[in-house]
């Protein structure tokens, strides 16, 4: 186990008036030893510290997971069913057999969408 | 209410999400006995300076006529709701309404098979594409 070099004290950069900087909090992150060396290696390479190529992994973490819930917004009434069955699928007018299982498929997954609003 | 059909919705809002919000047109995705899956539309111009969410579907206002509405809209099939079918969702839910001319009470149009058929191929591509950022998200 290591504690890395998240513990550090946070240096506070001057500020100028109008334009301040959101304060940073500091946490302690605790990993094995493994893989705090290879993370250390990696943010080596790239030349800068394990602190700021930690902050730039969980950032990028943090932009998937907003364009995953951005790729579809979805809103939950409350009362609704948490499921669908293909058979519940209302069929339209003139679909092909090819159409309707390919909407009842699509109905299942956009069913499994939690609300995310 | 059939599936494929333009109807008034009162859509939830960012700001109350699971309550009925404004009145809006939305687009019968998927229907059930009992719920919908309805699409998003809005008659307010895009921004020019912003990119069109992946999701949206632009109508032309003869596109939109065709579809008895008077102007153009843009369909968002990436802000989706899953409502039940109750007034308290659809107003227009049992009852006529005088501006419907299709016989169907509920309905302001309802898209023809070739439209239905891309826009659920739309949708489709959409579902595949979140999968595949949550995929590479993990769990």
């Amino acid at each position: 186990m290591k504690t890395d070099t998240l513990t550090r004290p946070i240096t506070h950069r001057g500020t100028t008036a109008g334009h301040r900087q959101p304060a940073k909090v500091a946490i302690t992150l605790r990993l094995d030893a493994d893989r705090a060396r290879q993370l250390q290696a990696i943010a080596d390479a790239e030349n800068r510290s394990l602190t700021n190529y930690v902050e730039t992994a969980l950032l990028r973490e943090l932009a998937l997971r907003e364009e995953a819930e951005r790729v579809i917004t979805m809103y939950v009434a409350p009362d609704t069913s948490p499921s669908i069955r293909p058979e519940d699928v209302i069929r339209a007018d003139g679909e092909t057999d090819e159409d309707y299982a390919a909407r009842q498929a699509l109905a299942v997954e956009l069913w499994s969408i939690p609300d995310n609003a | 209410m059939v599936p494929g059909a333009f109807v008034r919705v009162l859509f939830p809002t960012r700001e109350k999400p699971r309550q009925p919000g404004l009145l809006h047109i939305g687009y019968m995705l998927v229907v059930t006995a009992t719920e919908a899956m309805v699409a998003y539309t809005t008659s307010q111009p895009w921004p020019a300076a912003v990119p069109l969410p992946a999701g949206a579907r632009v109508f032309s206002s003869e596109e939109a006529l065709r579809l008895n509405q008077s102007r153009a809209f843009l369909l968002r099939l990436d802000v989706l709701a899953r409502l039940p079918l109750t007034p308290i969702w659809f107003p227009d839910l049992n009852r006529g309404a005088p501006y419907l001319n299709r016989g169907a009470n509920e309905v302001i149009a309802v898209a023809p098979a070739p439209l239905q058929a891309e826009l659920a191929k739309f949708a489709i591509n959409l579902a595949r594409r979140r999968r595949e950022v949550v995929q590479m998200r993990g769990p």
